[in-house]
Parts: C-alpha cells; sequence; structure tokens
C-alpha cells in the first residue's frame, strides 16, 4: 500500500462535504473558546482539575465498579454487565423479551453506536427508532455519524431534504425549520407507542447513583416521560465519584460540546418514576458495558479513558476538518478516535493503525480537551506499537527509518551526506530516488541544498577570529 | 451475565495490579467553576430573568402577564396543574379551555401546558423539574409552550449550589430554554421535541 | 518535564548551539544568525561538530528503537553542564518532551532528561534564560508571525512575540486562526500530502489576508511547508527565521 488510507479520503472527498465539516467544526470551536473564556478566568484550571478527577476514577474502578453497582441496586435499578458488544446486545433483548416489548426509542448513545445495537434488534424483529434529529436522519438514510455530537455535520440541507422525500417525510423542502417540524411531528408519534426507552449515560455518580443524560433537543426526556421501561448501557469508565463534581464536568461538558454554558436538558435519573408520578418508567436498567474498554485500561494509553465525548478535538483538529469524520473507518472520529478506535480494536488493532498516523501532532486537541487527555503523546505510543505489531495500514507511505538512523548517528557519514546531498540540487524532480521527497515535491518545491554551509562558515570564523561574518543571502531554489 | 461481571471486575483488577500508585481524588473549590462576573451581580430573581432571555426563554412575573402573552399568541388550549390553576383561574377570561387532567392520547390539543418547577438557577437561566414537583412530565414536554411556576424562594444563585441542594426525587430535570437543535447547518431552530417556547413565571 | 526548573546560563554565558538537521542541509542562514544573535547577547557559543539530528523523524513515525539510537548519539554529543540552544520549537521540544516518553522504559533515562533540562528552544532562551525582553537595532517590515505547534504549552511563542513586537520599526500582523497547524507535521508531510498541502492552504490564505512582507517562525520546518506550497503554487512568500530577523535587526541599528 503506497498511501495512507485517510489521505487518500482526503483527496476525494466531495467539496461541499469538506466545506460542511470544516465550517460546522470552526464554528464550533470557536464558540467553544469565546465562551470558556468570556465566563472563566482559568478555563485550563478547570481542565486539568476535571482531568485529574477522571483519571482517579480510572485508576481506582476496581472499587468504584462494585461501589456503583451496590447503589444503583439499593435504588431500585437492575444493574447488568456485559463483557462484549454482543453481550451488552443480548442483554437489551432480553429485556425486551421479557416485556413482550417489540417498538424502542433511543436517545443519542456512542456506546449503542460501537455495539450496533439499532441493527441487531431490527434483525430480532425489534423496531429501534432513533430520536435525536441528526441520528434520526443518520438512520434512515442508512449512512453512519461523522461527529460524535454532530453526527450529521457532513451534510447539508440539500442532502437531509432528499431523503425526507425519499423516506416519506413530505414534498422536497430544504428549510431546517421545516425539516425538524416534520421530524418532531413523526418522533412523537413513534414515543408515544414505544414500550421501552433506550438511552446512554453522561456520566454515573458513584455517590449517589445518579445517571445523568444530557441533550439540546428534549429527546431523552421525551423517551423517559412516555415510555415505561428505561435501559441505559453505559460504558464502565463513565463514573464520577461525587454529585460536587458534577458541578465542574457538566460545566466543562457543554462548554467545550457545543460552546453553551449548559445543554438545554440535563437529567438526573436515580431509579424508575416517583410513586405520584404518572409518566415514566417504573422500571429501570443500568448496563455496564466493557468491550475493549478493559483492554484500554490495560494499556498505557488508559488516560483516553477520561474521555466524555464532547468532540471538542474534533472541531479543532485541522485534519479532521480536512479528512471528515467517515475517513477514520470508525464510531469514534478525529483525535480521540484516532487513540480509542484502533485500542477498542483489540487484537486487531493493526487494521486501524494507521489512525494515530492522521496527526500533525500539533497538540491543538490537548488544549481544548476539557479533561485535558494528552493526546499526542497517545497517538505516539500507538504509532510505536503500530510499528512494532507491523500493522501495514500504519507503514503505508511511511519512509523507512532504519537507513536514517545509522546516518544519525555516525557523525562521519553524516557530514559526508550533508556534501553529497547536493546532488538533488541537479536532477529533476522525476528522478529523485526517494519516494518521500517525491512526495513532498507533489505539492510543495524544495529549497536548495545547502548541505556543510554553515559548518565550512563556522570554521572559517575559527581560522580568521574577529573576521566580519558572510552577508546574508537570500535562499536560493533549486533548478528544477 | 454474572459471568459477565466477574470477567470485567477480573480484568479490571489486572489491569490496574501494575501501578504502583493510584491517581488521588482532588478536592475542588466550587468557586473556580462559578461565572463571578454575573453571581451575585444581582438579587436572584433579576439575574435569573437576564439569563433566561440569553438562551431564548421569557421570564413573566404576574398571571395577568401570562394569561395577556397566550391571548396575544393564540394559545388559547392548554393544561394546568390542577393545584396551580385556581391561583391563575381569575386571569384567564373568556376564550380560554384550560384542562386541569392531561390525556396523552391528544397530545397535540395541548398548546401550552403549566406545571410546578422545583427551582431555578439564576446563574444560567435554567429551571428545575422533578418528579414531586412536576404532576406530569408529558405535560411539561409536548406542548409548544412550558409555563414552569416558580417561587422566589427556590431560585439559587448559582448551579453549585443547586448541585448540593439535589435531594432524593428520582428524575431531576434542568430546563435552560427551549428545546433547540443545531444539527442542520449550524442553524438554530427551536422546538424540535419539546417545548419551542419556555416560560418561567414568578409566583409568590 | 517541567520548564521552569531548566538549567540556566552561567555568569559566562557559555552555551551549545544544536543547529538542527534541517539548518545543517538547508537553512544555514538561520543557523549562522542563531550563533551572532547569541554571540551579540554575550554568550559563548560552542557546536559540537559531532552532532546530527535530534531523533524526532523516528520517533513520530514510531520506530521508536531507531530514535533512541540518534537520541543515544545525541546525549553523547551535547556532554557537558551548559545550555543547549536550539533555533526550533520542534527540536527543542523533541529533546525535553518527545525523548522522555520513548526512553520512558530505558535504563539511559536519566541522561536523557538531563539533556533535556539543558535544552532552550531560542526565543525561551533569550527571554526567560537571559532576561532579555526588548530588542535593539531596527526592522522596518511587517511581519506575521507562525506560532509553531511545538511550542505549545511552552513560554516560546509568547517569548517570540515579546521580542519582535519591541523591535523598532516593526509591525506584527495579526491573522485568523493562529492555533491552527501549517500542517507540516514531519513524516505527516509525506505520508499525508493531501491533508498536509489541505492545512497549509488555509494557513497560507490566512496569512496573505494580513499582507505581511514577512512571514516569520522560530521552525524553518513550518517555514519550508508553507515556502514551498506557495512556491509551487507560483506566488511565493518571503519567509525568515525568527534569528534572521533579531540579526536583521542588529545589523540595521548599526550593532553587529
Amino acid at each position: 500500500m503506497k498511501f495512507q488510507q485517510i489521505d487518500q479520503f482526503a483527496a476525494h472527498l466531495r467539496p461541499s462535504t469538506r466545506a460542511a465539516v470544516y465550517d460546522g467544526s470552526k464554528k464550533g470551536h470557536e464558540k467553544r473558546t469565546q465562551v470558556l473564556f468570556d465566563h472563566y478566568p482559568d478555563p485550563d484550571r478547570l481542565r486539568q482539575l476535571a482531568g485529574e478527577i477522571k483519571q482517579h476514577v480510572i485508576e481506582n474502578l476496581d472499587t468504584y465498579l462494585p461501589a456503583i453497582e451496590a447503589k444503583l441496586k439499593a435504588n431500585g435499578v437492575i444493574v447488568h454487565w456485559a463483557a462484549t458488544a454482543e453481550a451488552a446486545n443480548e442483554a437489551v433483548l432480553a429485556i425486551m423479551r421479557a416485556r413482550n416489548a417489540t417498538r424502542m426509542v433511543k436517545a443519542k448513545t456512542m456506546v449503542s453506536e460501537e455495539t450496533e445495537l439499532a441493527h441487531f434488534l431490527e434483525k430480532n424483529g425489534v423496531e429501534c427508532m432513533e430520536t435525536d434529529l441528526g441520528e434520526f436522519i443518520v438512520q434512515i438514510d442508512h449512512d453512519h455519524p461523522s461527529h460524535i455530537v454532530k453526527p450529521i455535520i457532513h451534510k447539508n440541507r440539500r442532502d437531509i431534504a432528499t431523503s425526507f422525500e425519499k423516506n416519506g417525510l413530505g414534498a422536497y423542502n430544504d428549510d431546517p425549520q421545516t425539516i425538524t417540524r416534520r421530524a418532531r411531528d413523526f418522533l412523537r408519534k413513534k414515543y408515544l407507542v414505544a414500550d421501552v426507552a433506550l438511552t446512554g449515560a453522561n456520566f454515573l455518580v458513584a455517590e449517589s447513583g445518579r445517571l445523568v443524560l444530557v441533550t439540546n433537543e428534549g429527546n431523552s426526556r421525551f423517551c423517559l416521560a412516555a415510555t415505561r421501561c428505561h435501559i441505559a448501557m453505559v460504558g464502565i469508565e463513565k463514573i464520577l465519584p461525587r454529585d460536587r463534581d458534577l458541578g465542574l464536568l457538566l460545566n466543562l461538558l457543554g462548554r467545550s460540546g457545543t460552546g453553551q454554558q449548559l445543554t438545554v436538558y440535563t437529567e438526573f435519573i436515580t431509579g424508575p418514576r416517583a410513586p405520584a408520578q404518572p409518566d415514566g418508567p417504573d422500571e429501570m436498567h443500568v448496563i455496564l458495558v466493557d468491550n475493549g474498554r478493559t483492554d484500554v485500561l490495560a494499556s498505557d494509553c488508559r488516560d483516553i479513558l477520561r474521555c466524555i465525548r464532547c468532540g471538542a478535538c474534533l472541531n479543532v483538529c485541522p485534519v479532521y476538518r480536512q479528512a471528515s469524520g467517515h475517513a477514520y473507518r470508525s464510531v469514534y472520529p478525529g483525535p480521540v478516535g484516532a487513540v480509542l478506535s484502533p485500542l477498542l480494536m483489540g487484537k486487531d488493532f493493526p487494521e486501524k493503525a494507521d489512525l494515530p498516523k492522521a496527526s500533525s501532532l500539533c497538540g491543538a486537541c490537548n488544549e481544548v480537551c476539557p479533561v485535558d487527555i494528552p493526546i499526542p503523546d497517545l497517538l505516539l505510543r500507538l504509532r510505536e506499537k503500530g510499528k512494532r505489531e507491523h500493522s501495514a495500514a500504519a507503514a503505508a507511505g511511511t519512509p523507512p527509518m532504519g537507513a536514517w538512523s545509522l546516518l544519525a548517528s555516525q557523525p562521519t557519514a553524516w557530514k559526508a551526506a550533508l556534501l553529497g546531498g547536493r546532488i538533488i540540487n541537479y536532477l529533476p524532480t522525476k528522478m529523485l530516488p526517494i519516494p518521500a521527497l517525491r512526495a513532498w515535491e507533489g505539492k510543495r518545491s524544495l529549497p536548495a541544498w545547502r548541505g556543510g554551509e554553515f559548518r565550512h562558515w563556522l570554521k572559517g570564523r575559527a581560522r580568521s577570529p574577529g573576521a566580519p561574518p558572510p552577508t546574508s543571502g537570500g535562499q536560493s531554489p533549486r533548478p528544477s | 451475565m454474572s459471568n459477565d461481571r466477574e470477567t470485567i471486575l477480573t480484568r479490571v483488577r489486572d489491569a490496574l495490579a501494575p501501578l504502583k500508585e493510584r491517581a488521588p481524588l482532588p478536592d475542588w473549590d466550587t468557586e473556580l467553576a462559578i461565572m463571578r462576573r454575573l453571581v451575585p451581580a444581582h438579587e436572584p430573581w433579576v439575574l435569573f430573568c437576564e439569563r433566561l432571555v440569553a438562551v431564548n426563554g421569557l421570564p413573566l412575573d404576574s398571571a395577568a402577564a401570562l394569561a395577556a402573552w397566550l391571548r396575544e399568541h393564540q394559545h388559547l388550549h392548554g393544561y394546568c396543574d390542577p393545584a396551580l390553576w385556581p391561583r391563575l383561574a381569575a386571569h384567564f377570561g373568556e376564550g380560554f379551555t384550560v384542562e386541569t387532567e392531561y390525556d396523552r392520547a391528544r397530545v397535540d390539543d395541548y398548546q401550552f401546558g403549566i406545571t410546578a418547577a422545583a427551582g431555578a438557577v439564576a446563574e444560567t437561566g435554567t429551571l428545575i423539574l422533578d418528579d414531586r414537583a412536576t404532576t406530569r412530565r408529558l405535560a411539561a414536554l409536548t406542548p409548544w409552550v412550558h409555563i414552569a411556576v416558580l417561587s422566589r424562594a427556590a431560585i439559587f444563585a448559582d448551579l453549585q449550589q443547586a448541585v448540593a441542594a439535589m435531594g432524593d426525587d428520582p428524575n431531576i430535570i434542568w430546563c435552560t430554554g427551549p428545546s433547540k437543535t443545531a444539527d442542520v447547518e449550524g442553524i438554530l431552530i427551536e422546538g424540535v421535541h419539546g417545548p419551542g417556547i419556555q416560560i418561567a413565571l414568578l409566583l409568590g | 518535564m517541567n520548564l521552569a526548573d531548566r538549567i540556566r546560563p552561567d555568569a559566562g554565558r557559555r552555551v551549545q548551539l544544536m543547529a538542527t538537521c534541517l539548518c545543517d542541509a538547508f537553512y544555514d542562514d538561520a543557523a549562522r544568525a542563531t550563533v551572532e544573535v547569541l554571540e551579540h547577547l554575550g554568550c559563548t557559543v560552542e557546536f559540537p561538530a559531532a552532532q546530527t539530528c535530534c531523533g524526532q523523524p523516528a520517533f513520530n513515525g514510531g520506530d521508536w528503537p531507531a530514535s533512541r539510537k540518534v537520541v543515544r548519539h545525541t546525549v553523547e554529543t551535547f556532554a557537558g553542564d551548559c545550555p543547549v540552544v536550539v533555533p526550533s520549537g520542534s527540536c527543542a521540544a523533541m529533546m525535553f518532551h518527545g525523548a522522555l516518553l520513548e526512553f520512558e522504559r530505558e535504563a539511559d533515562l536519566p541522561a536523557v532528561a538531563a539533556l533535556g533540562r539543558r535544552t532552550w528552544e531560542l526565543a525561551d532562551f533569550i527571554v526567560h534564560g537571559l532576561g532579555v525582553t526588548t530588542w535593539p537595532g531596527r526592522y522596518d517590515a511587517r511581519i506575521a508571525f507562525h506560532r509553531s505547534c511545538h511550542g505549545r504549552g511552552t513560554p516560546s511563542s509568547a517569548a517570540a512575540e515579546q521580542l519582535l513586537g519591541s523591535v523598532a520599526g516593526l509591525t506584527l500582523a495579526p491573522f485568523g486562526e493562529g492555533e491552527q497547524c501549517c500542517g507540516f507535521g514531519g513524516t505527516f508531510s509525506v505520508s499525508f500530502p493531501n491533508i498536509s498541502a489541505g492545512m497549509g492552504e488555509l494557513k497560507l490564505d490566512h496569512l496573505r489576508a494580513a499582507k505581511p512582507d514577512v512571514l516569520v517562525s522560530g521552525d524553518m520546518s513550518c517555514l519550508m511547508h508553507l515556502g514551498g506550497l506557495a512556491e509551487k503554487d507560483g506566488r511565493p512568500v518571503k519567509t525568515q527565521h525568527l534569528a534572521q530577523v533579531l540579526r536583521d535587526a542588529l545589523k540595521n541599528g548599526g550593532l553587529i
């Protein structure tokens, strides 16, 4: 393989898609920055604190997991454990079957994307309706989300209007207001006849057993107002120690994700509805899902488990902006995805070991991360792992480093190469013998090789101390 | 399933065993996460109004003002919490149809829903609803206009106070403005699944 | 590594120069300017002749054994106790951050960390190592300063802007999306040529809109990429390393 897959995907991306992704992510980043720095004198301190809290949780999951289980049970919640995606999906299906339930409404949850729950349930005769507007559009389009919080960032209104028309949701109309109203009318009928609601969790508080859900549209609220059974699929890393920690994490989540001080709806659920409340579930299940997370925990990249799925690293990432989310071939795109997705592959890591390569290591992701994950360091560790495990996907288009390291550890050879390199000044591009140089020259001109000049100048000065230094000539380009 | 429990816990313990030390839980000062520039710049209701307007919500401070607004916008059919209705009825004149029983078979009949708020947060313009204060979750969600009735004493100055005061109600929801999305080309549209208009009515 | 704990210059202001492989091969004048600037500040500049490269290309490429071989050579070459000054935020960060990551489980980590503690990026060294916060001389130009990404989390970019901002005749031109990477990224530039070039073109659009006379950075690698893109596109831009601007300001002011 000659080229990196993500680079090839980017090269063939529809220009309107690139423009949509660029505009959406740029706006998201600008709003985030403005709101955080407008509201707080030292947002970085908040990010560090939140990172420390979540790092504490993941390094103490052995005590937090049994603790949260006990608390949930005491609150009247039925707790399930699922080591794999299959086990998680089977657990959902078993709950549905026990209630003779055939209709589910579903709020957005990333872990259910990992397990491909909707697809699994449909195969087993359960209607599984996505209710988040973006996820709903992805579902009727048989597409995939391309951003963690803005699933249809890659689509424009014309794309959406076309698929609404195709799916019997009215004649073509690309007015965003009309699109939204049509989805509102269609989905409220679905909520009201559904048997079961499925959600994820943004946080699960060990101290209180509080499960926290945030949305802007109110879809998870509708799920939990209209149905009698609530199932929450929750990754085992979602725990927070104390209720008071929500006061920090919620403030960071809304601002980092969508540039809001708070998402519109923040729901805190400790169990089935109150006795006097007519609406809402009388049965609540929490499925604690591993699905590769313990592999991540065992790795030297466990810091990525701090992630709260805000999408800020996607928005700021210049590579994501060029390539779009689908380039990552994963549920999780962008910088967080480049770390998490290959790790969640387990032993098939090498298949996606090219993802950590898709970064200039600029570090913008770390700067915006609300839990201060050192993403560039983790990308580097995974590059090393990809090389060690001989990943062909990772190796594609990467110059081999063996000869270079030999040269760069032998000063005599290095000095000879500095002089010998001048040959590139006299060869036309096509004859350049090194693929990396050709890749460079495909996009950029190469400056003139001036190997040895600096050392020559230094020597000249040493021979005649006090002599004025040579004048600084401009760099002349190499002839092509 | 119980098998999965043991599998996961064993794997977690194995993964953490090599760690020489575990990251400690930091204590943190809630002051850091308060927008001090705003709080307490004003009396809580005044700040709450300002912040609610900033998220496109509408604060009103009398039953008469509410009735006038509803009439002006031709929202004449709605639901009201039966415990609140006696305090409002006198201001709702002719032309209004207000039901004190909510029928989920007719969700689209209700143009507005009036329910009690459990509290509010001034700093963020947030209304706090919970299972005890809200007669019906659906009544606070399905109508185009939701009116949450609030008392002055139930307004927290900042979010940290609201977090600290979360009790044992099984379902607490913070509503900060109307339901909204920006999924289509980043354009803000209000009233996706929940109310398109969120009103806070101060009574007492 | 806590950058506040780095080794500071002694009274004799002895420093070792790590010239970087790019200056060694292409940009001799940037290295020369670095020497002249340091000497103007009273430093005695030593150039360990066995130096090659900081080891970053293989480190970023995932070939850590190859990279460690080069880092070990570098550690040996820069034996001593005085500060090591580098006209590149990228190579400096390799020494005080990257190398530590790849030596985490190696027995010679302490030797690598010791070199890291001695390593300074040029602007950071001038402002925080020597305490020089204003620059004399004169440089009549409108300059766009590209904050290279390896300066994130370090005092380098702010230091460079502080120095440039104090030069008589010099105007710093603000431009959009300054936090965005230029797209160089070392081997990334050749293994992801399309994305790398796309990033660079966006950066150039922002820079051109600011209408600078010169595009300046503390890293020749960013300038090699941006300058190369602009030239290939038939719309060349003038680029200079920070050290060249500082040196030229001294010359224009008759100070060297």
